[in-house]
């Protein structure tokens, strides 16, 4: 798992991939930033983060859509899946990388974090809090990402079932009964507000556990219709 | 060391592979050989764990690649069809990442790719990144993944294709030098690459295998008795005559006729050698000779002839 998590993430910034995502990222967050902190004189940093996933939806495809279509399209997928490790270690090595990069991303955050305390005092555990609750949504849009990417050889279409995904899921956050509880978006709600709820835990990675899982299947069943 | 027991694949109702069986002793060289589409490269990928069969079973090394396949895959070096390769790494990146893969142990990893580099001749483009490089290096590299690791069995799906006639030499003269430590299995549709390097030769035609043997065994099997052709000038057509003469001769059949040249076909009894008496009473009859020619029964013959399809002009 070690050795493709280490390939995986070196390939990040290897490629423009990285840079692009974690750009893009700060790019958003800056403009949130301004609005937040210059223009409204807020100095909460949770509502940068609390704004900032809605770029999440639309940037999660650069980091997933080249897991597996790419590999699937030029071949490379044999030389993985013929080697002695398993798809288990495979699927989370790639997992786990694209988690490192938003790691990566939430620790650049955190420059925000200092210069607002300059102007006042935010809470560093409601930051803190926040951080966990955007990881572990990043984490459960990464796993979709991801299943979406070993459902096809082209990365435009992994990328595009992925946010339409996103889209349709967002949706549900209006929606009433048990079709809410799978609106990722408002379970994120509480997290700004400092509170870590088990529920909302348990939901992010019962999700992400899901979707890793549905992966390792579709892996495991291509071996024998292929 | 590789057994294959009738294993078969299916693509819904098309069967690519039908019931093959056969062995691979340790130490040989065998050699897959079939026409484009005939299920040598489904079959590989099938050895190798990368498919799984519709039925049958596949032993490698003592291990069954379905129940334990860490222990099975971990004995094989692949060298898949049209040479897959990450083109954003350096050669030296890739053949690292494979060690990873291949769970070379950390403490050998540097030396064990050293090792691979210089095996494979490609020291000198170690840090050049792969999309840069020739295809006749890319194949090279190919083969280096191959044999991170030092497995005991390599599988090289069509290792020369594509490549032009100097880098074939090389390649051949590698894979050549790879014999005395592992068992090779190579598919190929050229068939003079497979009868000067292979011991064991498999055909294999739409899925299913028409002969197992030695290049000779398949040369002499499929033999289709002596034949001599003539290319002659004889204006006062006495050739008929010369030829009945010769008892040997079994059957004379005029293929045509160019200009003043006669193109005979001369079928004889086996282990005669019609050659000298005909050449003899030839020049008793003025009939001049241009070209005369025993065929050799080769392995294109041959493989021509286990792979026609019944009732085809294939």
């Amino acid at each position: 798992m070690f050795a493709i998590l280490k390939k995986e993430f070196k390939n990040y910034f290897l490629t423009p991939i990285g840079y692009v995502f974690i750009g893009l990222f700060l790019v958003v967050v800056s403009l949130i930033f301004y609005n937040y902190t210059f223009s409204q004189h807020y100095i909460n940093f949770e509502y940068i983060l609390w704004d900032s996933i809605i770029v999440l939806t639309f940037i999660t495809p650069v980091l997933t859509m080249r897991m597996f279509a790419e590999e699937k399209k030029s071949g490379t997928d044999i030389l993985i899946m013929t080697s002695p490790r398993s798809i288990f270690s495979i699927v989370m090595g790639k997992f786990l990388a694209a988690c490192s990069v938003i790691l990566i991303t939430i620790a650049l955050f955190f420059i925000y974090f200092i210069i607002l305390c300059f102007f006042g005092k935010p809470s560093i555990v409601v930051a803190l809090v926040t951080s966990l609750g955007f990881f572990l949504l990043a984490m459960s849009y990464i796993s979709f990402g991801m299943f979406a990417s070993c459902l096809t050889e082209s990365q435009i279409i992994a990328a595009i079932i992925t946010i339409a995904f996103f889209l349709v899921i967002s949706f549900l956050q209006s929606s009433v009964g048990i079709l809410s509880m799978f609106s990722l978006v408002s379970m994120f709600q509480k997290f700004p507000l400092g509170v870590i709820s088990l529920k909302e835990v348990v939901g992010y990675l019962s999700f992400s556990i899901l979707f890793i899982l549905l992966t390792i299947i579709i892996l495991q069943r291509r071996k024998s219709v292929k | 060391m590789i057994e294959v027991k009738n294993v078969s694949k299916k693509y819904g109702n098309f069967e690519a592979v039908k019931n093959i069986s056969f062995e691979v002793g340790e130490g040989e060289i065998v050699g897959f050989l079939g026409p484009n589409g005939a299920g040598k490269s489904t079959t590989m990928n099938m050895i190798t764990g990368f498919i799984e069969p519709s039925g049958g079973q596949i032993i490698v090394d003592g291990f069954d690649i379905d129940k334990k396949p860490k222990k099975a895959k971990k004995q094989i070096g692949y060298m898949p069809e049209n040479v897959p390769l990450y083109n954003d790494l350096t050669v030296k990146e890739f053949i690292a990442y494979m060690a990873d893969l291949k769970l070379v142990k950390r403490a050998d990893k540097k030396a064990e790719i050293e090792r691979v580099l210089n095996a494979a001749n490609i020291k000198d483009v170690e840090n050049k990144l792969i999309k840069n490089i020739s295809r006749g290096y890319k194949q090279r590299v190919s083969l280096a993944g191959a044999l991170v690791g030092n497995p005991k069995i390599l599988i090289l799906d069509e290792p020369t294709v594509g490549l032009d006639p100097k880098q074939v030499t090389e390649i051949r003269d590698l894979i050549r030098s790879l014999k005395e430590n592992h068992t090779v299995i190579l598919s190929s549709h050229i068939l003079s690459e497979v009868s000067q390097m292979c011991n064991k030769i498999i055909i294999i035609n739409e899925g299913e295998i028409v002969k197992i043997g030695t290049p000779e065994e398949i040369e002499n099997q499929t033999s289709e008795g002596n034949h001599v052709s003539v290319v002659i000038e004889d204006e006062n057509d006495k050739f008929e005559s010369v030829v009945s003469r010769i008892s040997s001769i079994k059957e004379c059949k005029l293929d045509k006729k160019v200009n003043n040249s006669k193109y005979y076909e001369l079928e004889c009894d086996s282990n005669s050698d019609i050659r000298k008496d005909l050449f003899k009473e030839c020049a008793n009859e003025d009939i001049i000779i241009i070209e005369m020619k025993k065929k050799e029964n080769s392995l294109e013959d041959a493989f021509l002839k286990l792979t026609k399809k019944e009732g085809g002009e294939n």
